[in-house]
């Protein structure tokens, strides 16, 4: 029977030669990843278990993400030194402190996530890794027992596949596609223990960095992990990082098995917002339009990449942030951040009004730009419940960073559409494989 | 013996871990686990009667993507609560594996919501996947955990199962 892409690497990290789904296997993942603020519950668990030494040192990635500096009245100053510790103890030369950036960015900049490989992280939005081909699988605290044995047991998800036909419109991002897909699956199960599969004529003409964003939500749709295509402009990408470090070219066998197939067409679809406290809550922009804000928040690991900075960019280049408006920019990573810089947008941002955080997690989970009762917030994080950022009264509306940026320059919730057409168009970005802001793009190609 | 026998607390869909079976945003951080606090919160909002009357051995029983997007705190205060076992239409791998970790298992077994109701007596076994309504006698089968997965569950942590294997082989 054929294999899917992801039977295969769990079945290579399996030393089998193919896997079934739904079965339980014991593997040995190519990387473990994990965040600091979990540090304590893992130092608890490995004195339960009486070692604090890793087998494979060199397959542990540890990056503080959360906490991009330690607060003053914040516990977590001191997980970011026993981290760093732990790390040089055990001989573990990938330890990335404070302000290196995500653990989703860290692994693709670094070289680390490769096509073919399984990596057990502690977080199911590091699916976005699958736009290089490689398997993210969410484990827990239990990260730790997993560098300890350099094994442990995971469940074969089912596969599906979503095919993505078309090209996105003007104002449109792959966040949009996301919030949709999230409508329309998250409340039913088709998903439920599944690895998507991203298919179709789309792909090939989307950036890498909005599959990063399309897949770093995936989760959210009820999905364990998703994976793309590795085509040229990932392979080129990897190669650039890989230092020589193996990869496998794997892909689904034409009689695999798909427990689920859909297709979206990228043309149809328009910005949206994400309404609280629900996730699946997502409406076209025009339906929540004119609330007001208080704050806008760019960042996340589903928009902080060098394209949703320039993104944001287009709009507050030309537009200020409104007088009641709190805007916080935090780029993913040192390299987002610097590349940021190059272009500008930093400048841009500054002299729009907004602010720039160090690279991490910051204002998506509520360490830093924190709401108060009743406040409203427009952001490009991941989560929208009651309390995620602050006050429990407060809401937080999500959507792309167009929609953010339009937002936090009008006041209130603003569909970006309006406002792109006075914005110069060199500064637009196209978010297709290859090209950047000011260099000569074929904007007029159709739907392949 | 992997069998689990109690009584059935019922909940609907979607209930998710952070903001349903305990209110996240009221925890001090992902590293503190405040037992009493998480113990009050447990399924407060959906079931107000369930921390008065919540006796060690229950089970919960609820339906599709039961404690997606979660914390592990979530699998804390059902364990703490005395909660035996969840039996669920559905629900994330990674929510399987916080509970498991702490000792707690989620069997997934589509239609297990119409097999019982709210106080019914459930009988499941881990290692053949049978959930029995005990009054009925009707039957589901749903996928049997591995050896190494009902390991975790007997030693009441992945921790102490690794610590006993770690040992065992010297």
């Amino acid at each position: 029977m054929g294999q899917t892409t992801a039977q295969k690497i769990i079945a290579r990290a399996a030393g089998r030669d193919a896997v079934e789904a739904g079965e339980y296997v014991t593997v040995s993942p190519d990387y473990t990843c994990c965040q600091e603020l979990a540090w304590q519950t893992r130092k608890r668990m490995m004195k339960e278990i009486g070692t604090n030494r890793v087998a494979r040192p060199d397959k542990v990635i540890m990056v503080v993400d959360h906490t991009t500096s330690a607060a003053m009245g914040s516990a977590y100053h001191l997980n970011h030194r026993e981290m760093k510790e732990f790390a040089a103890s055990n001989g573990v030369d990938n330890f990335f402190g404070a302000g290196s950036g995500l653990r989703h960015l860290v692994l693709t900049e670094k070289g680390f996530a490769r096509p073919g490989l399984l990596v057990f992280s502690d977080e199911p939005n590091i699916a976005s890794i699958g736009a290089l081909g490689a398997l993210n699988i969410a484990v827990s605290s239990e990260v730790v027992a997993t560098q300890i044995a350099d094994e442990n047991w995971m469940l074969v998800p089912k596969s599906a596949r979503i095919s993505l036909q078309g090209r996105l419109g003007p104002g449109v991002m792959m966040r949009d596609v996301a919030q949709i897909l999230i409508r329309d699956y998250a409340t039913t199960d088709t998903l439920s223990q599944s690895c998507i599969e991203f298919v179709g004529p789309a792909i090939a003409d989307l950036s890498l960095d909005e599959r990063q964003s399309l897949l770093a939500c995936a989760y959210h749709t009820g999905a364990d992990t998703a994976l793309m295509p590795v085509d040229e402009a990932a392979l080129a990408y990897v190669q650039d990082r890989a230092q020589g470090r193996p990869y496998h070219l794997l892909e689904s066998d034409p009689d695999a098995i798909f427990a689920h197939e859909a297709s979206y067409d990228l043309a149809e679809v328009s910005p949206m917002v994400t309404v609280p406290p629900e996730l699946f809550a997502a409406v076209k922009v025009e339906e929540v339009a004119g609330i007001p804000i208080h704050q806008a928040a760019l960042g996340s690991c589903a928009n902080n990449r060098i394209e949703d900075m320039r993104a944001a960019a287009a709009i507050l280049r030309h537009y200020r942030v409104n007088r009641g408006v709190t805007m916080y920019i935090t780029p993913g990573s040192r390299e987002v951040y610097a590349q940021a810089a190059a272009e500008g947008l930093l400048n841009a941002f500054m002299e729009a009004g907004a602010t720039v955080l160090a690279p991490g997690c910051t204002t998506c989970w509520g360490y830093e730009g924190v709401l108060s009762d009743g406040e409203v917030q427009i952001s490009t994080h991941q989560m929208n419940y009651h309390g995620r950022n602050g006050s429990r009264s407060a809401r937080s509306f999500l959507a792309s960073p167009y929609v953010v940026a339009a937002s936090a320059v009008t006041g209130k919730i603003a569909d970006p559409r309006p406002l792109l057409p006075h914005v110069p168009e060199k500064w637009i970005p196209v978010f297709r494989t290859g090209h950047a802001p000011g260099e000569e793009s074929d904007t007029a190609g159709s739907p392949a | 013996m992997t069998q689990i026998r109690g009584r059935v607390w019922k909940f609907g869909d979607n209930i998710s871990a952070d903001n349903g079976i305990i209110q996240y945003s009221q925890v001090p951080d992902l590293d503190t686990f405040d037992i009493p606090k998480l113990k009050a919160m447990c399924f407060a909002e959906l079931q107000p009667k369930f921390r008065a009357e919540v006796r060690p051995g229950d089970v919960v029983v609820a339906g599709r993507n039961f404690g997606h997007h979660s914390h592990q705190h979530a699998c804390v205060a059902m364990k703490e609560c005395g909660v035996a076992a969840c039996i669920v239409e559905s629900t994330d791998s990674a929510f399987i594996r916080k509970a498991l970790n702490i000792g707690l298992p989620i069997i997934v077994c589509p239609g297990v919501t119409k097999l019982v109701d709210q106080g019914t007596e459930l009988a499941a076994d881990l290692s053949t996947g049978e959930v029995r309504n005990v009054a009925t006698g009707a039957t589901l089968r749903a996928r049997p955990f591995s050896e190494r997965m009902i390991d975790i569950w007997r030693a009441g942590s992945f921790s102490r199962a690794m610590r006993q294997k770690l040992t065992s082989h010297g």
